[in-house]
Protein backbone atom coordinates (compact mmCIF):
# COMPACT_ATOMS: atom_id res chain seq x y z
CA UNK A 1 0.00 0.00 0.00
CA UNK A 2 2.76 2.39 0.97
CA UNK A 3 4.77 1.28 -2.07
CA UNK A 4 1.86 2.09 -4.35
CA UNK A 5 1.54 5.50 -2.72
CA UNK A 6 5.28 6.12 -3.20
CA UNK A 7 5.01 5.11 -6.85
CA UNK A 8 2.12 7.46 -7.50
CA UNK A 9 3.90 10.33 -5.79
CA UNK A 10 7.04 9.84 -7.87
CA UNK A 11 4.96 9.94 -11.03
CA UNK A 12 3.36 13.18 -10.04
CA UNK A 13 6.81 14.57 -9.33
CA UNK A 14 7.70 13.80 -12.93
CA UNK A 15 10.08 10.99 -12.10
CA UNK A 16 8.38 8.06 -13.76
CA UNK A 17 11.77 6.55 -14.57
CA UNK A 18 12.53 6.00 -10.95
CA UNK A 19 9.65 3.59 -10.44
CA UNK A 20 11.26 1.08 -12.78
CA UNK A 21 14.06 0.38 -10.31
CA UNK A 22 11.93 0.26 -7.16
CA UNK A 23 11.40 -3.45 -6.73
CA UNK A 24 14.43 -5.78 -6.46
CA UNK A 25 13.16 -7.80 -9.43
CA UNK A 26 13.34 -4.74 -11.70
CA UNK A 27 16.80 -3.68 -10.54
CA UNK A 28 18.11 -3.54 -14.16
CA UNK A 29 19.00 -0.04 -15.32
CA UNK A 30 16.11 0.78 -17.66
CA UNK A 31 18.33 1.37 -20.65
CA UNK A 32 19.48 -1.07 -23.37
CA UNK A 33 23.20 -1.75 -23.80
CA UNK A 34 23.37 0.02 -27.16
CA UNK A 35 22.32 3.39 -25.77
CA UNK A 36 24.97 5.01 -23.67
CA UNK A 37 26.45 8.35 -22.86
CA UNK A 38 23.77 9.93 -20.68
CA UNK A 39 24.28 9.55 -16.94
CA UNK A 40 21.52 8.45 -14.60
CA UNK A 41 20.48 10.15 -11.37
CA UNK A 42 22.13 7.24 -9.58
CA UNK A 43 25.43 8.15 -11.21
CA UNK A 44 25.25 11.92 -11.19
CA UNK A 45 22.78 13.36 -8.69
CA UNK A 46 24.33 15.37 -5.88
CA UNK A 47 23.49 17.36 -2.78
CA UNK A 48 20.01 17.40 -1.32
CA UNK A 49 18.54 15.89 -4.49
CA UNK A 50 20.80 12.87 -4.11
CA UNK A 51 19.90 12.53 -0.45
CA UNK A 52 16.17 12.58 -1.14
CA UNK A 53 16.46 10.11 -4.04
CA UNK A 54 18.66 7.68 -2.07
CA UNK A 55 16.26 7.84 0.89
CA UNK A 56 13.26 7.18 -1.35
CA UNK A 57 15.07 4.14 -2.76
CA UNK A 58 15.35 2.79 0.79
CA UNK A 59 11.69 3.50 1.46
CA UNK A 60 12.44 6.45 3.77
CA UNK A 61 11.23 10.04 3.70
CA UNK A 62 13.48 12.15 5.95
CA UNK A 63 12.52 15.39 4.22
CA UNK A 64 8.75 14.86 4.45
CA UNK A 65 8.15 14.91 0.73
CA UNK A 66 5.19 12.57 0.87
CA UNK A 67 1.87 12.76 2.69
CA UNK A 68 2.13 11.41 6.24
CA UNK A 69 0.81 7.96 6.99
CA UNK A 70 -2.78 7.86 8.12
CA UNK A 71 -3.70 6.54 11.51
CA UNK A 72 -6.97 5.77 13.24
CA UNK A 73 -6.16 8.11 16.12
CA UNK A 74 -7.29 5.58 18.73
CA UNK A 75 -5.38 4.55 21.86
CA UNK A 76 -4.17 1.42 20.02
CA UNK A 77 -3.33 3.25 16.81
CA UNK A 78 -2.42 6.82 17.72
CA UNK A 79 -1.40 9.45 15.17
CA UNK A 80 2.39 9.23 15.08
CA UNK A 81 3.92 12.72 14.85
CA UNK A 82 7.59 12.81 13.81
CA UNK A 83 9.71 15.53 15.46
CA UNK A 84 13.34 16.56 15.63
CA UNK A 85 12.95 18.14 19.08
CA UNK A 86 11.04 17.24 22.28
CA UNK A 87 7.81 18.90 21.28
CA UNK A 88 5.89 19.79 18.13
CA UNK A 89 2.78 21.83 17.39
CA UNK A 90 -0.19 19.76 16.27
CA UNK A 91 -3.25 21.21 14.54
CA UNK A 92 -6.21 18.84 14.75
CA UNK A 93 -9.02 19.24 12.22
CA UNK A 94 -11.36 17.16 14.31
CA UNK A 95 -13.96 16.61 11.66
CA UNK A 96 -13.57 17.01 7.91
CA UNK A 97 -14.25 20.59 6.70
CA UNK A 98 -13.93 22.04 10.22
CA UNK A 99 -12.59 25.57 9.92
CA UNK A 100 -11.56 25.94 13.56
CA UNK A 101 -8.27 24.09 13.95
CA UNK A 102 -7.42 22.90 17.45
CA UNK A 103 -3.77 23.71 18.13
CA UNK A 104 -1.74 22.18 20.94
CA UNK A 105 1.83 21.26 21.81
CA UNK A 106 2.57 17.54 21.66
CA UNK A 107 5.37 16.56 24.07
CA UNK A 108 7.58 13.51 23.97
CA UNK A 109 6.56 10.71 26.30
CA UNK A 110 3.00 9.57 26.91
CA UNK A 111 0.51 10.04 24.09
CA UNK A 112 -1.80 13.04 24.42
CA UNK A 113 -5.37 13.54 23.30
CA UNK A 114 -6.88 16.39 21.28
CA UNK A 115 -8.73 18.63 23.77
CA UNK A 116 -11.66 18.82 21.39
CA UNK A 117 -12.21 15.43 19.73
CA UNK A 118 -10.03 13.20 21.90
CA UNK A 119 -7.92 11.67 19.09
CA UNK A 120 -4.65 10.21 20.34
CA UNK A 121 -1.30 11.64 19.25
CA UNK A 122 2.20 10.33 20.00
CA UNK A 123 5.49 12.13 19.38
CA UNK A 124 8.16 10.05 17.62
CA UNK A 125 11.73 11.31 17.75
CA UNK A 126 13.70 11.64 14.48
CA UNK A 127 17.21 12.90 13.97
CA UNK A 128 17.55 16.11 11.98
CA UNK A 129 18.70 14.95 8.53
CA UNK A 130 22.17 16.26 7.74
CA UNK B 1 25.08 22.26 3.49
CA UNK B 2 22.11 23.74 5.36
CA UNK B 3 20.50 21.59 8.05
CA UNK B 4 16.90 21.62 6.93
CA UNK B 5 14.15 19.03 7.49
CA UNK B 6 12.34 19.93 4.27
CA UNK B 7 13.11 19.34 0.60
CA UNK B 8 12.63 22.91 -0.61
CA UNK B 9 15.28 25.31 -1.84
CA UNK B 10 15.86 28.40 0.29
CA UNK B 11 17.65 30.49 -2.31
CA UNK B 12 20.73 32.50 -1.34
CA UNK B 13 20.48 36.31 -1.65
CA UNK B 14 20.93 37.37 -5.26
CA UNK B 15 21.39 40.73 -7.01
CA UNK B 16 19.73 39.66 -10.26
CA UNK B 17 16.12 40.58 -9.42
CA UNK B 18 17.34 44.11 -8.67
CA UNK B 19 19.43 44.37 -11.85
CA UNK B 20 16.45 42.99 -13.80
CA UNK B 21 14.13 45.60 -12.36
CA UNK B 22 16.71 48.29 -13.08
CA UNK B 23 16.98 47.03 -16.65
CA UNK B 24 13.18 47.25 -17.00
CA UNK B 25 13.28 50.85 -15.77
CA UNK B 26 16.12 51.77 -18.14
CA UNK B 27 14.40 50.14 -21.12
CA UNK B 28 11.05 51.84 -20.57
CA UNK B 29 12.49 55.26 -19.87
CA UNK B 30 15.04 54.65 -22.63
CA UNK B 31 12.23 54.06 -25.09
CA UNK B 32 10.60 57.34 -24.07
CA UNK B 33 13.91 59.20 -24.37
CA UNK B 34 14.42 57.72 -27.84
CA UNK B 35 10.97 58.82 -28.94
CA UNK B 36 11.34 62.40 -27.71
CA UNK B 37 15.05 63.20 -27.71
CA UNK B 38 16.43 60.91 -30.41
CA UNK B 39 19.01 59.22 -28.10
CA UNK B 40 19.40 55.45 -27.86
CA UNK B 41 21.94 55.35 -25.00
CA UNK B 42 19.54 54.62 -22.15
CA UNK B 43 17.79 51.95 -24.19
CA UNK B 44 21.09 50.25 -25.04
CA UNK B 45 22.11 50.38 -21.39
CA UNK B 46 18.84 48.76 -20.39
CA UNK B 47 19.15 46.04 -23.00
CA UNK B 48 22.73 45.28 -21.96
CA UNK B 49 21.74 45.07 -18.31
CA UNK B 50 18.81 42.82 -19.27
CA UNK B 51 21.09 40.46 -21.18
CA UNK B 52 23.59 40.32 -18.31
CA UNK B 53 20.78 39.72 -15.81
CA UNK B 54 19.33 36.83 -17.79
CA UNK B 55 22.71 35.19 -18.36
CA UNK B 56 23.77 35.39 -14.74
CA UNK B 57 20.41 34.54 -13.19
CA UNK B 58 19.89 31.44 -15.29
CA UNK B 59 23.56 30.49 -14.92
CA UNK B 60 23.03 30.59 -11.15
CA UNK B 61 19.93 28.38 -11.45
CA UNK B 62 21.96 25.83 -13.42
CA UNK B 63 24.64 25.95 -10.73
CA UNK B 64 22.06 25.48 -7.95
CA UNK B 65 20.23 22.62 -9.68
CA UNK B 66 22.79 20.65 -11.63
CA UNK B 67 25.96 21.29 -9.65
CA UNK B 68 24.64 21.71 -6.11
CA UNK B 69 21.65 19.36 -6.19
CA UNK B 70 19.06 21.77 -4.82
CA UNK B 71 16.38 20.70 -7.32
CA UNK B 72 14.73 17.91 -5.34
CA UNK B 73 11.46 16.40 -6.64
CA UNK B 74 9.23 18.99 -4.91
CA UNK B 75 11.42 21.83 -6.19
CA UNK B 76 11.24 20.42 -9.69
CA UNK B 77 7.46 20.20 -9.38
CA UNK B 78 7.38 23.90 -8.53
CA UNK B 79 9.52 24.70 -11.56
CA UNK B 80 7.09 22.75 -13.73
CA UNK B 81 4.13 24.73 -12.37
CA UNK B 82 6.08 27.91 -12.98
CA UNK B 83 6.81 27.13 -16.60
CA UNK B 84 3.21 26.09 -17.25
CA UNK B 85 1.91 29.30 -15.72
CA UNK B 86 4.37 31.36 -17.75
CA UNK B 87 3.37 29.68 -21.01
CA UNK B 88 -0.29 30.21 -20.08
CA UNK B 89 0.39 33.91 -19.65
CA UNK B 90 1.99 33.95 -23.11
CA UNK B 91 -1.09 32.26 -24.54
CA UNK B 92 -3.18 35.14 -23.22
CA UNK B 93 -0.68 37.59 -24.70
CA UNK B 94 -1.23 36.13 -28.15
CA UNK B 95 -4.97 35.85 -27.60
CA UNK B 96 -5.05 39.64 -27.47
CA UNK B 97 -3.52 39.95 -30.92
CA UNK B 98 -5.83 37.33 -32.36
CA UNK B 99 -8.74 39.26 -30.86
CA UNK B 100 -7.52 42.40 -32.59
CA UNK B 101 -7.17 40.56 -35.90
CA UNK B 102 -10.64 39.04 -35.77
CA UNK B 103 -12.19 42.28 -34.56
CA UNK B 104 -10.98 44.07 -37.68
CA UNK B 105 -11.32 41.25 -40.19
CA UNK B 106 -14.74 39.84 -39.34
CA UNK B 107 -16.48 43.19 -39.89
CA UNK B 108 -14.25 45.19 -42.25
CA UNK B 109 -15.11 48.90 -42.25
CA UNK B 110 -16.05 50.99 -45.30
CA UNK B 111 -12.59 52.62 -45.15
CA UNK B 112 -11.12 49.22 -46.04
CA UNK B 113 -13.63 48.72 -48.84
CA UNK B 114 -15.91 46.59 -46.70
CA UNK B 115 -13.86 43.50 -47.50
CA UNK B 116 -10.99 41.46 -46.13
CA UNK B 117 -8.24 41.52 -47.26
CA UNK B 118 -8.79 45.26 -47.59
CA UNK B 119 -8.82 46.89 -50.99
CA UNK B 120 -5.32 47.34 -52.35
CA UNK B 121 -3.74 44.66 -50.15
CA UNK B 122 -2.17 41.69 -51.93
CA UNK B 123 -1.79 39.06 -49.23
CA UNK B 124 0.95 36.43 -49.31
CA UNK B 125 -0.01 33.15 -50.93
CA UNK B 126 -0.62 30.78 -48.00
CA UNK B 127 0.46 27.80 -50.07
CA UNK B 128 3.93 29.09 -50.77
CA UNK B 129 6.53 30.00 -48.10
CA UNK B 130 3.97 30.09 -45.25
CA UNK B 131 3.09 26.46 -45.94
CA UNK B 132 6.79 25.54 -45.98
CA UNK B 133 7.16 27.35 -42.66
CA UNK B 134 4.32 25.28 -41.26
CA UNK B 135 6.03 22.07 -42.35
CA UNK B 136 9.34 23.26 -40.90
CA UNK B 137 7.85 23.96 -37.47
CA UNK B 138 5.85 20.75 -37.41
CA UNK B 139 9.00 18.81 -38.28
CA UNK B 140 10.87 20.59 -35.51
CA UNK B 141 8.16 19.44 -33.11
CA UNK B 142 8.88 15.88 -34.16
CA UNK B 143 12.64 16.28 -33.79
CA UNK B 144 12.38 17.81 -30.32
CA UNK B 145 10.21 14.87 -29.24
CA UNK B 146 12.80 12.52 -30.73
CA UNK B 147 15.45 14.32 -28.71
CA UNK B 148 13.41 13.91 -25.53
CA UNK B 149 12.96 10.19 -26.03
CA UNK B 150 16.66 9.79 -26.81
CA UNK B 151 17.42 11.63 -23.59
CA UNK B 152 15.13 9.40 -21.54
CA UNK B 153 16.59 6.28 -23.13
CA UNK B 154 20.14 7.38 -22.36
CA UNK B 155 21.17 7.79 -25.98
CA UNK B 156 23.62 10.71 -25.99
CA UNK B 157 24.49 10.73 -29.69
CA UNK B 158 20.88 10.75 -30.89
CA UNK B 159 19.81 13.29 -28.29
CA UNK B 160 22.46 15.69 -29.55
CA UNK B 161 21.61 15.00 -33.19
CA UNK B 162 17.86 15.47 -32.73
CA UNK B 163 18.29 18.63 -30.67
CA UNK B 164 20.70 20.08 -33.24
CA UNK B 165 18.25 19.29 -36.03
CA UNK B 166 15.47 21.01 -34.07
CA UNK B 167 17.58 24.14 -33.73
CA UNK B 168 18.53 24.10 -37.41
CA UNK B 169 14.85 23.90 -38.34
CA UNK B 170 14.14 26.80 -36.01
CA UNK B 171 16.79 28.92 -37.70
CA UNK B 172 15.47 27.87 -41.10
CA UNK B 173 12.00 29.13 -40.11
CA UNK B 174 13.45 32.42 -38.92
CA UNK B 175 15.48 32.85 -42.12
CA UNK B 176 12.47 32.10 -44.33
CA UNK B 177 10.26 34.46 -42.35
CA UNK B 178 12.88 37.22 -42.50
CA UNK B 179 13.00 36.82 -46.28
CA UNK B 180 9.18 36.95 -46.43
CA UNK B 181 9.20 40.16 -44.38
CA UNK B 182 11.73 41.71 -46.74
CA UNK B 183 9.87 40.67 -49.88
CA UNK B 184 6.30 41.38 -48.69
CA UNK B 185 4.33 43.81 -50.88
CA UNK B 186 2.77 45.45 -47.81
CA UNK B 187 4.20 47.01 -44.65
CA UNK B 188 3.17 47.44 -41.01
CA UNK B 189 1.93 50.92 -41.95
CA UNK B 190 -0.55 49.57 -44.51
CA UNK B 191 -3.72 49.98 -42.50
CA UNK B 192 -5.08 47.57 -39.98
CA UNK B 193 -4.14 44.62 -42.22
CA UNK B 194 -0.46 45.50 -42.03
CA UNK B 195 -0.67 46.21 -38.32
CA UNK B 196 -2.35 42.98 -37.33
CA UNK B 197 -0.18 40.93 -39.70
CA UNK B 198 3.20 42.23 -38.62
CA UNK B 199 2.48 42.63 -34.91
CA UNK B 200 1.08 39.11 -34.56
CA UNK B 201 3.65 37.36 -36.78
CA UNK B 202 6.39 39.64 -35.47
CA UNK B 203 5.83 38.69 -31.85
CA UNK B 204 5.62 35.08 -32.95
CA UNK B 205 8.97 35.40 -34.70
CA UNK B 206 10.47 36.89 -31.54
CA UNK B 207 9.20 33.87 -29.61
CA UNK B 208 10.75 31.55 -32.19
CA UNK B 209 14.09 33.28 -31.60
CA UNK B 210 13.65 33.00 -27.83
CA UNK B 211 12.72 29.32 -28.16
CA UNK B 212 15.68 28.62 -30.43
CA UNK B 213 17.99 30.29 -27.93
CA UNK B 214 16.54 28.20 -25.08
CA UNK B 215 17.03 25.02 -27.13
CA UNK B 216 20.60 26.04 -27.98
CA UNK B 217 21.40 26.46 -24.28
CA UNK B 218 19.94 22.97 -23.74
CA UNK B 219 22.16 21.59 -26.50
CA UNK B 220 25.26 23.09 -24.88
CA UNK B 221 24.21 21.67 -21.51
CA UNK B 222 23.50 18.24 -22.99
CA UNK B 223 26.94 18.21 -24.61
CA UNK B 224 28.42 19.00 -21.22
CA UNK B 225 26.57 16.13 -19.51
CA UNK B 226 24.27 18.29 -17.36
CA UNK B 227 21.17 16.19 -18.02
CA UNK B 228 20.46 12.74 -16.64
CA UNK B 229 18.03 10.30 -18.20
CA UNK B 230 15.55 10.99 -15.41
CA UNK B 231 16.18 14.63 -14.52
CA UNK B 232 16.32 17.11 -17.40
CA UNK B 233 13.67 19.66 -16.63
CA UNK B 234 15.49 22.50 -18.41
CA UNK B 235 15.14 20.53 -21.61
CA UNK B 236 11.48 19.72 -20.93
CA UNK B 237 10.72 23.39 -20.31
CA UNK B 238 12.41 24.30 -23.62
CA UNK B 239 10.44 21.59 -25.42
CA UNK B 240 7.14 22.80 -23.92
CA UNK B 241 7.95 26.34 -25.00
CA UNK B 242 8.85 25.14 -28.47
CA UNK B 243 5.56 23.24 -28.84
CA UNK B 244 3.72 26.37 -27.69
CA UNK B 245 5.50 28.41 -30.39
CA UNK B 246 4.52 25.77 -32.94
CA UNK B 247 0.85 25.86 -31.89
CA UNK B 248 0.76 29.66 -32.07
CA UNK B 249 2.10 29.46 -35.61
CA UNK B 250 -0.63 26.98 -36.57
CA UNK B 251 -3.27 29.42 -35.34
CA UNK B 252 -1.52 32.29 -37.14
CA UNK B 253 -1.31 30.30 -40.34
CA UNK B 254 -4.95 29.24 -40.33
CA UNK B 255 -6.33 32.63 -39.21
CA UNK B 256 -4.15 35.29 -40.81
CA UNK B 257 -2.44 33.58 -43.72
CA UNK B 258 -5.17 31.25 -44.92
CA UNK B 259 -8.60 32.50 -43.80
CA UNK B 260 -7.38 36.09 -43.90
CA UNK B 261 -6.40 35.91 -47.54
Amino acid sequence: MAMAAFRWKLWSCGLSRLTASRTPAARVIARPMASTGIPTDEEQSTGLERKTLQAIKKGMDPYSIFKPKEYAGTKEDPHVVPATTDKRLVGCICEEDNTAIVWFWLHSGNPQRCPSCGSHYKLEHHELPH
Amino acid sequence: MAHQAHAYHMVDPSPWPLTGATAALLMTSGLAIWFHFHSLSLLYLGLTLLLLTMIQWWRDIIREGTFQGHHTPPVQKGLRYGMILFITSEVFFFLGFFWAFYHSSLAPTPELGGCWPPTGINPLDPFEVPLLNTAVLLASGVTVTWAHHSLMEGNRKEAIQALTLTIILGFYFTALQAMEYYEAPFTIADGVYGTTFFVATGFHGLHVIIGSTFLTICLLRQIQYHFTSEHHFGFEAAAWYWHFVDVVWLFLYVSIYWWGS
